[in-house]
């Protein structure tokens, strides 16, 4: 299938005028005949991703409380059926052991960011289905800003990649492509054009061909900054979920049609972001990091469905 | 940090008050240069570096049973980029503080002088505006006095005054405002300062950029960079059969005219009709060629495209 040509000034015009559904990046938004729970087929692997990339969104209406509380068994169980439907099997340990073994030594790259970290609970799910496929405990590690130092990074056979999702002032959305800067000594040296080839971080050695999986935390995103420290509490909102998937570029590019939708709820326009979030589009475009476009991605959605918004 | 810097910084410190209505200083006082601004606010610190930043100093205030207030003090090193580091978020309330202030959703900024101040609630209710706005009035009254907006806004045509007007030596900070291209085609950066003045909305926005190089080389240099790099889709006008320098037909219908006066390029967007867009063009050519811009002007289209 062709790539949609996309100039970087169609991108803008786009996102400023089209509906959520063209703006580059965004999931597909028409009603999918894919089932909201792929059946599983044993160790049958999903051959859909050679063609589309598989992102599944899942929701729980439960999963943030008051004053963000974050319900951890909610959390778990929201990993476990994104895990388990990604990878088309039942049981989440099986799935989990698809990504990882006894063998391999595990980085989870996270987000501290102090506003709108990645969270303690879902960090520790994640953690716990890792040991559960087999790797010791002692072979996994959670960082973010000291990757380069960290020995099991240095040694790591396998990434996982975890984050919140949040616009960004200087790159338009933070999101799981952005995640990796920390793999860079001197991440400066990616923000030029917006930081449009944050993608180029990907190919190089300490993270090349290891992820595994990502994941973009969607429990709280926020949509909206105000200045350049980026945080506002009253532009946070409990969606309440995850959108998982091995193609990083898909992953980003639906949590950014979630953040769109809401900009477009709020604003009662389609408002662009601060920043153009082009790197996502340009991940695929120009780096060949995934998909980007709504016609290669297959979204599966899964649970609560009341302001899913895509 | 240097030893000045250690000096800079706990001067600047010493014009933030250590308490307000409650809210008392808590924790260490950080500073931060350009170097290190980034362990302090991600990305976002660019912004602060493509205006020039010295220093920045912040403190957090915490009273029981209310959101911290968080105060950054920036040194920008003078009141043009103190101006520029303002002008690049114009939304908000205005207040009277500082010389140009602006308040939202829990965030007041004004800039006085060479100083730009970021005073930060991370919640905000009716108390948090309150104590935003006394830090604020303590700080503007220590950080005087008052220094000059950029020369380049005074070289603003009149209608062109009455919009917003933003400042900028970095790419990323014009693009941010309005999209040129991703490629540094104006040749901007250190030695070279721009304005972007926006009047209007929508069908009747129109926008004036003025930048000003270090030499005429320099704005030659630009001058051929944008011919090649900005919208090279778009094609020159034609009137009366012939084509028209320095004017270009844009994707939405509406027309572009540039020009060069020595040091300076400009570029008037948005106009309905050529004639309009030549007319803006040439009045402002000829008033940075009175104004010693030096005597030659040309169309930044010297050759037609």
């Amino acid at each position: 299938m062709a790539l949609k040509k996309f100039t970087r000034r169609d991108f803008l015009k786009v996102a400023a005028i089209a509906p959520v559904a063209t703006a580059v990046g965004c999931c597909c938004t028409t009603p999918k005949a894919a089932p909201a729970v792929i059946p599983s087929g044993g160790t049958a692997k999903i051959t859909s991703l050679a063609r589309k990339s598989r992102v599944v969104l899942v929701r729980d209406a439960q999963a943030v409380g008051e004053g963000r509380k974050i319900n951890t068994e909610v959390v778990r169980k929201m990993l476990d059926d994104a895990v388990t439907t990604l990878l088309g099997e039942k049981d989440p340990v099986a799935a989990w052991k698809q990504l990882v073994g006894p063998a391999d030594i595990v980085g989870i790259k996270t987000n501290v960011w102090n506003y709108l970290p990645t969270g303690p609970e879902l960090e520790q799910a994640i953690r716990s289905r890792i040991q559960d496929a087999g790797v010791p405990a002692d072979k996994i590690s959670v960082k973010d800003r000291d990757v380069l130092k960290d020995p099991i990074f240095q040694a790591a056979t396998v990434l996982i990649n975890v984050r919140p999702a949040r616009v960004h002032y200087w790159s338009g959305m933070g999101g799981c492509i952005k995640n990796y800067i920390m793999f860079v000594p001197n991440p400066p040296a990616y923000h030029g054009d917006a930081c449009a080839d944050l993608a180029k971080i990907w190919s190089l050695p300490p993270v090349k061909d290891r992820t595994r999986l990502n994941i973009l935390s969607m429990l709280t995103p926020q949509y909206h900054n105000i200045g350049p420290r980026g945080f506002s509490e009253q532009y946070l909102w409990p969606y309440g979920g995850l959108i998982v998937g091995r193609d990083v570029v898909a992953v980003d590019a639906t949590g950014y049609s979630v953040i769109q939708a809401k900009r477009l709820q709020v604003f009662g326009e389609d408002k662009p972001l601060e920043t153009s979030a082009h790197h996502i589009q340009l991940a695929e475009t120009r780096h060949q990091l995934g998909k980007s476009n709504p016609d290669d991605i297959e979204l599966v959605k899964l649970g609560w469905e009341d302001g899913r918004l895509i | 940090m240097a030893d000045s810097q250690n000096a800079e910084a706990a001067r600047y410190l010493a014009l933030i008050p250590v308490e307000a209505r409650g809210w008392k200083a808590d924790g260490a006082d950080q500073v931060f240069d350009r170097e290190t601004i980034f362990e302090y606010i991600d990305g976002a610190g660019e912004v602060y570096r493509a205006f020039n930043m010295n220093i920045l100093v912040s403190r957090r205030f915490k009273k029981a049973g209310q959101a911290d207030v968080i105060v950054d003090l920036f040194d920008m090193g003078s009141s043009a980029d103190a101006f520029g580091v303002f002008a690049h978020d114009l939304d908000g309330e205005k207040r009277s503080l500082g010389q140009e202030c602006l308040y939202k959703a829990g965030l007041l900024q004004f800039w006085r002088g060479r100083f730009f101040a970021s005073i930060f609630a991370e919640s905000e209710n009716p108390e948090t505006e309150a104590v935003l706005a006394d830090l604020g009035r303590t700080i503007s009254a220590a950080t005087g006095p008052d220094g000059p907006r950029p020369d380049l806004v005074d070289l603003i045509p009149e209608e062109f005054r009455g919009g917003q007007i933003r400042y900028f030596h970095d790419p990323q900070i014009l693009n941010y405002h309005f999209y040129i291209a991703s490629e540094n085609v104006l040749g901007l950066g250190p030695e070279a300062a721009g304005v972007l003045a926006t009047v209007g909305v929508k069908a009747e926005k129109r926008s004036y950029l003025l930048v000003r190089y270090k030499s005429e080389t320099a704005a030659e240099t630009a001058r051929s960079g944008f011919v090649r790099g900005y919208l090279p889709e778009t094609r020159t006008v034609e009137t009366a059969g012939e084509r028209t320098e320095g004017l270009l037909r844009l994707k939405d219908g509406r027309f572009a005219a540039a020009g060069r006066s020595g040091v300076f390029i400009l570029v008037v967007f948005g106009a309905p009709t050529p004639a309009e867009a030549q007319t803006a063009r040439d009045r402002s050519l000829a008033a940075l060629a009175r104004g010693g811009g030096a005597a030659r002007t040309e169309s930044v289209f010297g050759n037609g495209r």
